[in-house]
């Protein structure tokens, strides 16, 4: 085999033939921006390599013989990298790497100096490597894999020149039709997958009449069929098209004619023999083809743009192809694959010449465009060589695969109306194929010229010309001479497709005089006679009769800003919120559906979900009387918190008091003892918090009260509050009714001291049992505070908030200035109790100390300590006011909050040495005897790191809240406190 | 097993802890550049461990390579560390996102406020504690460290919409948070344990009459969770906290919405597994309906928003809504898609809210908020020093683009990149052959291509509009800013070349989450009792 | 004793929701720190009520479960405690920062236009 012969193995061959143009494209994007001769030759070196390589490969893929490459990828879901070239993945092959080669040369003359080619040449032979990708695709998967990554490259290279506005919306639109039919190719291939059990090609293959009786059929061909349609610019999916012609001339040569718009047919012939054969397929495809076909040369007529008119040429012939493989018949396929490398051929090269005359001349209208005869005659006999070939002319290679689609047609398929109209139409239709091509060349090639151009063209330089001079040399020989030039490949092709029931088909010109032969004659002399007959209207018209005002890209447009705007900014609206109210409430909804879901699906009393066991404890009248001032207090806090605040949070201390009580009561010591140190602090840092809030005139506020919807949102809110209390009591009354179940908590109670070497149990649990707990718990504090600081640091307090409250103002005339003495006014009237304070401080120190000593054994701990520690340096606030505690404050809080966590790391880091988990307390294997009162289980020094970041984290906090009064003076000195805001 | 190999299971906690404290413990904001050197080289570390842990877990069948109890004291009773598969993959996630962002910060944010580096350590030992915990409580706690962290840096900097958005974010969450505690403790007084694979082993013998107050605590809890991982109608608190945060910050929070996705994988497929006698499946639909709504009002989002960040935020929504719903499948197979998608999800995203910082600094927003910040803590020292020191790096548009098309198409799911396996995999997996193929994964399907084609729209037009409309100079980025997004969008081509080894781990951490009883028996049975000690 | 904190519970839980759902930031912190409250009580309570059994052993050795109430929810509580004793600083300095800088004590930064 000439592969191996020359030492390369088909599938090394392969790969190489994929790899070398992505290779190329990451290359191409490293050189300088204006090095556009290195860019080209880099460019053409990569394609005409490619091109050689398919050359190679054909030997292999004669006589329905495959080239496979199959290689692991994703195996648990069935994915593999499967690459296989068979004769029509070849002849596609051959098609993108032989005109991607000649589109790089003439791109290399059409770029102008001041184009940045890099990002050009990269996207290009990228968008050649994912086309090869598409045909040489062996599984469905991969297939789409690469069917995307064509329209992302057309989308980058339609926006090339992305300072105009067309480029960008022609690039969005293209980009958006075609993945969104890609999107749902990939639905229509995983449907496939579902029926098949594979995505391989050959399986899918094989499972053919599988497919085409599953009810899920008609799905899998409808979202296929669109993916085609789409990506093949046909009908209603046709217009982006047009648009995508803002692209550099090379792309709309490439992409938009020869290659990437041929994807869908491909799809539709490569999947043929799976989906094909239905009558759904012949009503879907073969309309779609139809009113594309008529429809694209219709409005081709009537352009005045020389591109314009062969993007909707291209539709129609696309359409033309469509409507081949629809009819559903071998014939149908074959004239199909013919005409699909005539148009690319002929098409390329027409667009080339445009290119040249837009790049000669510097207008693209046609209506300017006269005479260009007398300046570039080579290029016109090439353009007129490919018009001709274009409208069917004999002798050229379009006239043949015509032949062959006319004849196709006159075959009866379901003998339906439209079937037997079919003749007719097509022939009528054709008529302006060959209108548009002739004007394409008469008017402007021919005539005189009317108006100055703005450049005065001359002939394109030789290499510029080449490229469409050796396509045009292609319509000739295969027009002439068919049978021995294109024969073979065309045969190799429809094996791949059709197997080796290959129906007789001739290629020869001559066939005598045949039906489709009148049709060509009539279809020819029809055109001359349509456009002698529009010639003059068509100098005048913009855009095509009645179909004029129809412009599908406003269309989507518009649909695309209603949808994907519009409406989308509505739904939003309505869908979320950006307040919090309603959040929480819808949070607490939520939690009340989660906890009474189950009670409804169990049936709340049928079997005794929510049933209430006898009370365990006896009621106790004391307990009672706590609790009727609890629940008062809490009740009139909720009513009281908008305008008297200092009474609510005095009832929210009482509730708080009652909480503690009840924790005695319920025998939890360390939980009261918490409970009260955390309720002293807490209130004092909202008491320093108070003051910075807006004042509230109660009738000012009550006076919305008034509004309905207002009072409707309080009751609806009433309502949720009262459900949410009723639930969580429910809930509650409901647990302790029962017999409590086998737990954990027994172990702890047998092993608090054993192993614990602490009789405090609950305090056991904190720092050994679960100290991992307290660890995370201290480090919350500790986050916290380091917040709050960050926070306060350099924030400016409200302006009216920031007065000096009243009971000083009134001392505080005349000095202004942010001297310490400014509190002196504060220490004058609290000057007896500041000096019993300063006394109080080591008092409280070793109380705090106690707490923390004992801890281990009894009701304490280090937290309480901590937090009692901090109450010292509270008092002191309240006693000397600010800027005297700061000024004699030794404590550097940030330190201490580090030290503790160290500390508290480093304990717990001990237990490593002896191979022990993180935090084994070291009591347990301490031989030391017992000494003293005092544990020395490594715990309690856990509880010392405890006590310290709690000192630390309490004390920065403070800090922070008390500074503000200072700031606050500081602000009435000018400056707008409210400047940080926006 | 080794020392090394024993305790390692514990470094994420404690290594990031020990680096906050000694942030302190040199005086916090002081000392802010050995600070910056000493987060740099924690997640780096991290990033290394957390690889170690991964290796291990997948090397054992079970799944299960170490359950550490902390204390030394017997499980159940106390508080255990169990690594498995899943859990491993987080921290790794977590570590790189972390390493990136941190590396990120370096450039300015890490000057526009305090304590930055601390607050960033004490937020991945929240993280990585979430992911480690086998106990229930433990994890309320580890939900509390990362939730305060996460507020310190959501705050950070200051500004009235951080301030705003924050006391929001803060808000919503404590809420959350007390909900977290009714519905730990519910289930603590009837199942009596805390350890999530004993309560696990417990629940299928719960009596009838107790059974639905156990799956109310559960429910409750469900939500507390769900507020996290940001489910509809539950995340209107996102989108604004998401796009006001600093670039690094938003890109660590990519993973924050994971932490509730992660306990919903972790409880759900756990507790409510086929093992759970009565209680199997339970909230099952709601999750699937909820995680579709999600999606929906995600895309429904990302086409609405304006301005980049927001978009991002909204894809963040997208991201969780669709592991939701697909563990609402129930389905291994879609599980296991699920988790690739989870990784490669996150990474695009975590880049994305890097990226946008760069993108939009040629253009104001970003830029305006650092002034503001400025202006708040302007005094000592706290101007960005991106003009004087770094190395501006060149063709910076066309690798913004670069960088843009590669998180745009991950984020959408489309190819060349991982986004699009992740989706063929749950999508494959969910009409498996043969088999009919239930509504709700007909619906999952469309839901699923829908969301995809909107970001993609909604992609093309931001991005149109930044890289195409306005020709504008190149903003000048340094190396330490463009090199993280560079290894995050790197790591998802690894994740779409390398995509056999990856799913396979990601099939057997599905097979293992759908089997509870090897977790339970892993955790009960893994540990030897406690050895006999001296003491008296 | 049940019926009586299970009503406590209940109350506190039902006032704190609704200050937690009114529009000044006061209110909401008043809200919550009600909430924490009934929260901590119902944590209590899972363990189930016992009076003058406080977990702390009176001789050095093994306890004996039955004698005791339960001390893990105690536990638990402290931890509680203490988690929503930082929240709460921390709520309180933010709603005072978004007051100065918004100028407005509305939980939504600003005065709603009924």
């Amino acid at each position: 085999m000439v592969g191996q012969g020359m030492g390369v193995s088909p599938e090394t061959l392969l790969i190489a033939l994929i790899a070398i143009p992505f290779a190329g494209s990451f290359l191409a994007m490293l050189f300088r921006a204006n090095a556009r001769n290195a860019e080209a030759y880099l460019a053409g070196a990569v394609a005409l390599a490619a091109f050689v390589l398919v050359v190679m490969a054909y030997p292999q893929v004669t006589g329905g013989s495959v080239i496979r490459f199959k290689a692991a990828w994703v195996q648990d879901i069935g994915l593999e990298f499967y690459l296989r070239m068979d004769g029509f993945a070849w002849v596609f092959a051959a098609l993108i790497t032989g005109i991607g080669f000649l589109v790089v040369l003439y791109a290399r003359y059409y770029m102008s100096a001041d184009d940045p080619v890099p990002r050009f040449f990269s996207f290009l032979l990228a968008f050649m490597g994912a086309m090869l990708g598409i045909v040489l695709s062996g599984n469905l998967i991969q297939l789409v894999f690469f069917w995307e990554l064509t329209s992302l490259f057309s989308f980058l290279l339609i926006g090339y020149w992305h300072q105009t506005s067309q480029a960008r919306d022609g690039a969005r639109m293209a980009l958006i039709v075609t993945s969104t039919g890609g999107l749902c190719l990939f639905a229509g291939v995983l449907v496939i997958g579902h029926i098949v059990g594979s995505y391989d090609l050959e399986q899918v293959f094989a499972a053919a009449t599988k497919i085409r009786v599953h009810p899920l059929y008609v799905p899998a061909l409808v979202l296929v069929v669109l993916g085609a349609l789409t990506k093949s610019a046909q009908f209603p999916f046709h217009f982006w098209l047009p648009h995508a012609m803002a692209a550099p001339t090379p792309v709309s040569a490439y992409l938009h004619s020869a290659t990437m718009v041929k994807a869908g047919v491909f799809l539709l012939v490569r999947l043929w023999p799976a989906l094909g054969g239905t009558n759904e397929w012949l009503w879907i495809v073969a309309s779609a083809g139809l009113i594309t076909f008529m429809l694209g040369a219709f409005v081709a007529l009537f352009q005045q743009d020389l591109k314009g008119l062969l993007a909707y040429s291209t539709i129609s012939h696309l359409g033309l192809i469509t409507l081949l493989i629809g009819l559903d018949t071998p014939l149908g396929i074959i004239a199909a694959t013919f005409h699909i490398i005539n148009h690319a051929t002929f098409k390329a090269s027409l667009f080339m010449a445009a290119g040249i005359i837009d790049h000669e001349t510097g207008t693209r209208d046609i209506r300017r465009l006269n005479g260009l005869r007398r300046f570039m005659p080579i290029t016109t006999t090439l353009a007129m060589v490919a018009a001709a070939a274009m409208a069917g002319v004999p002798l050229l290679n379009g006239f043949i695969s015509k032949e062959m689609f006319f004849a196709e047609t006159i075959e009866l398929h379901d003998n339906s109306l439209v079937d037997q109209a079919l003749p007719y139409i097509v022939t009528f239709a054709s008529m302006f194929t060959v209108a548009y091509s002739l004007r394409f060349i008469r008017d402007v090639f021919f005539g005189v010229p009317t108006q100055p151009f703005p450049r005065t063209p001359h002939e394109p330089p030789f290499l510029m010309r080449f490229p469409a001079e050796l396509l045009v040399l292609a319509c000739l020989v295969v027009g002439i001479i068919p049978g021995i030039t294109i024969g073979p490949l065309l045969q190799t092709a429809l094996h791949a497709v059709l197997g080796d029931s290959i129906p007789h088909y001739s290629l020869a010109v001559w066939h005598g005089f045949t039906p489709e032969f009148l049709m060509s004659i009539v279809t020819i002399l029809g055109g001359i006679g349509l456009y002698t007959i529009l010639r003059t209207y068509l100098l005048t018209a913009d855009g095509p009769p009645l179909l004029r005002h129809i412009k599908g890209q406003r269309i989507f447009e518009r649909l695309l800003v209603t949808i994907s705007w519009r409406f989308a900014r509505w739904l939003e609206s309505v869908l979320a919120t950006r307040r919090l109210q309603p959040q929480l409430r819808l949070l607490v909804i939520a939690a009340l559906i989660a906890g009474f879901m189950p009670f409804y699906l169990h049936g709340t009393y049928t079997q005794g979900a929510l049933t209430f066991g006898p009370r365990q404890t006896a009621f106790d009248i004391g307990f009672g009387i706590v609790w009727a001032v609890g629940i008062a207090s809490a009740l009139a806090a909720a009513y009281q918190a908008k305008f008297h605040r200092l009474a609510a949070l005095i009832l929210v201390g009482v509730a708080g008091l009652v909480t503690c009580i009840s924790f005695v009561w319920l025998s939890a010591p360390d939980l009261s003892l918490t409970q009260l140190v955390v309720e002293s602090v807490t209130t004092v840092l909202l008491l320093l918090g108070l003051r910075w809030l807006p004042k509230r005139i109660q009738n000012f506020d009550a006076a919305d009260a008034g509004f309905g919807i207002i009072r409707w949102h309080r009751i609806r809110d009433l309502m949720i509050a009262a459900a949410a209390g009723a639930s969580l009591a429910a809930l509650s009354y409901a647990v302790m009714t029962r017999p409590q179940p086998q737990n954990i908590s027994g172990f702890f109670v047998e092993n608090a001291y054993k192993q614990g070497g602490g009789t405090n149990i609950v305090n056991v649990i904190l720092v050994d049992f679960r100290a991992f707990d307290t660890f995370g718990e201290i480090t919350v504090l500790g986050i916290v505070a380091l917040t709050v600081y960050g926070l306060l640091r350099r924030f400016r307090p409200a302006a009216e908030s920031a007065q000096v409250p009243e009971q000083q103002r009134s001392r505080n005339e005349g000095n202004e200035d942010t001297t310490p003495q400014k509190d002196s006014g504060v220490k004058g009237a609290l000057a007896i109790p500041a000096l019993m304070v300063s006394m109080l401080f080591p008092v409280i120190g070793v109380v705090a100390i106690y707490f923390l000593l004992r801890g281990h054994d009894l009701p304490g701990g280090g937290f309480v300590a901590g937090i009692t520690m901090a109450v010292a340096f509270i008092l002191q606030y309240m006693a000397h006011g600010t800027e005297w505690v700061e000024s004699h404050l030794r404590v550097l809080p940030i330190r201490w909050m580090g030290a503790g966590l160290l500390l508290a790391v480093g304990v717990g880091a001990a237990a490593w040495l002896f191979d022990m988990p993180f935090l084994t307390s070291s009591f347990s294997y301490a031989e030391v005897p017992w000494i003293g009162a005092v544990p020395l289980a490594s715990a309690f020094i856990f509880d010392l790191g405890v006590f310290a970041l709690v000192v630390g984290a309490t004390v920065l906090m403070l800090i922070a809240l008390a500074h503000q009064s200072v700031r606050g003076h500081r602000t009435q000195r000018g400056r707008a406190p409210n400047s940080e805001g926006a | 097993m080794s020392w090394a190999e024993n305790h390692l299971v514990i470094a994420p906690i404690v290594l990031p802890l020990f680096a906050g404290a000694v942030m302190l413990a040199l005086g916090g904001e002081r000392r802010r550049n050995i600070n910056a050197i000493l987060n740099i080289a924690v997640s780096l570390a991290l990033i290394a461990i957390s690889i170690m842990l991964l290796r291990d877990a997948d090397a054992v069948p079970g799944g299960i390579s170490n359950v550490y109890r902390l204390g030394d004291w017997p499980v159940p009773f106390a508080i255990v560390l169990v690594l498995d598969r899943l859990s491993a993959m987080m921290l790794l996630l977590t570590s790189v996102l972390a390493a990136a962002a941190a590396v990120f910060s370096l450039a300015r944010w890490h000057r526009a406020g305090v304590n930055f580096h601390p607050l960033f350590q004490f937020l991945l030992m929240g993280l990585n504690g979430a992911f480690l915990t086998g106990d229930l409580f433990n994890l309320f706690v580890f939900f509390e460290v990362l939730l305060a962290a996460s507020y310190g840096l959501v705050l950070y900097g200051s500004g009235s919409v951080r301030v705003m958005t924050g006391m929001q974010y803060i808000a919503v969450n404590l809420v959350a948070s007390l909900l977290f505690l009714i519905g730990v403790s519910l289930i603590y007084g009837i199942a009596g344990t805390l350890n999530m694979a004993d309560l696990a082993s417990r629940i299928a013998a719960i009596p009838a009459s107790d059974r639905a107050l156990l799956e109310a605590g559960a429910g409750i809890l469900g939500i507390a969770f769900l507020v996290k991982a940001g489910m509809w109608p539950l995340c209107f608190w996102l989108p604004g906290t998401y796009a006001a945060v600093p670039a690094p910050v938003g890109s660590i929070f990519a993973i924050l919405t994971k932490v509730g996705v992660y306990v919903v994988l972790r409880l759900w497929l756990l507790l409510f597994g086929d093992g759970a006698g009565a209680s199997a499946q339970f909230g099952g639909e709601l999750l699937l309906a909820g995680g579709m709504a999600t999606i929906v009002f995600g895309t429904i989002g990302t086409l609405a928003s304006q301005d980049m960040s927001r978009l991002a935020a909204f894809s963040v929504l997208v991201s969780s809504g669709t592991v939701l719903a697909a563990v609402g499948l129930a389905q291994t197979g879609v599980t296991g898609g699920a988790l690739f998608y989870l990784i490669s999800s996150t990474l695009g995203l975590g880049a994305f809210f890097l990226l946008i910082e760069l993108i939009e600094r040629g253009r104001e927003p970003g830029a305006d908020v650092l002034a503001v910040t400025r202006e708040l803590y302007g005094e000592e020292g706290e101007e960005d020093g991106a003009e004087e020191t770094g190395i501006a790096i060149p063709a910076t548009i066309a690798l913004l683009g670069l960088s843009f098309i590669g998180c745009a198409v991950v984020i959408a799911g489309l190819p060349p990149l991982s986004g699009f396996i992740a989706k063929f995999a749950m999508l494959s997996a969910a009409l498996q052959p043969g088999a009919a193929v239930p509504t709700q994964a007909w619906v999952f399907l469309v839901i699923l291509i829908l969301s995809g084609l909107a970001a993609l729209i909604a992609m093309t037009r931001a991005g149109i509009r930044v890289f195409w409309v306005s020709e504008r100079e190149a903003p000048r980025v340094r190396l330490i800013e463009m090199a993280p997004v560079a290894v995050l969008l790197l790591l998802c081509v690894l994740q779409t070349v390398q995509a056999g080894p990856v799913m396979r781990f990601m099939q057997a951490t599905a097979q293992s989450l759908h089997a509870p009883h090897d977790y339970m028996r892993g955790v009960l049975e893994f540990s030897s009792a406690r050895k006999p000690a001296g003491g008296t | 004793m049940e019926i009586v904190l299970a009503l406590g519970i209940g109350v506190l839980a039902g006032s704190g929701v609704w200050l937690a759902l009114r529009p000044r930031t006061f209110q909401v912190i008043i809200g919550l720190s009600l909430l924490a409250y009934a929260v901590n009580l119902f944590i209590l309570a899972m363990g189930r009520l016992r009076t003058d059994a406080a977990p702390v052993l009176m001789a050095k050795g093994m306890g004996v479960p039955a004698e005791f109430a339960d001390p893990l929810p105690q536990a638990l509580v402290l931890t509680a405690i203490v988690i929503s004793f930082a929240t709460t600083a921390l709520f309180l300095v933010v709603i005072i920062a978004a007051r100065g800088l918004t100028g407005t004590d509305h939980v939504d930064g600003r005065e709603p236009d009924v």
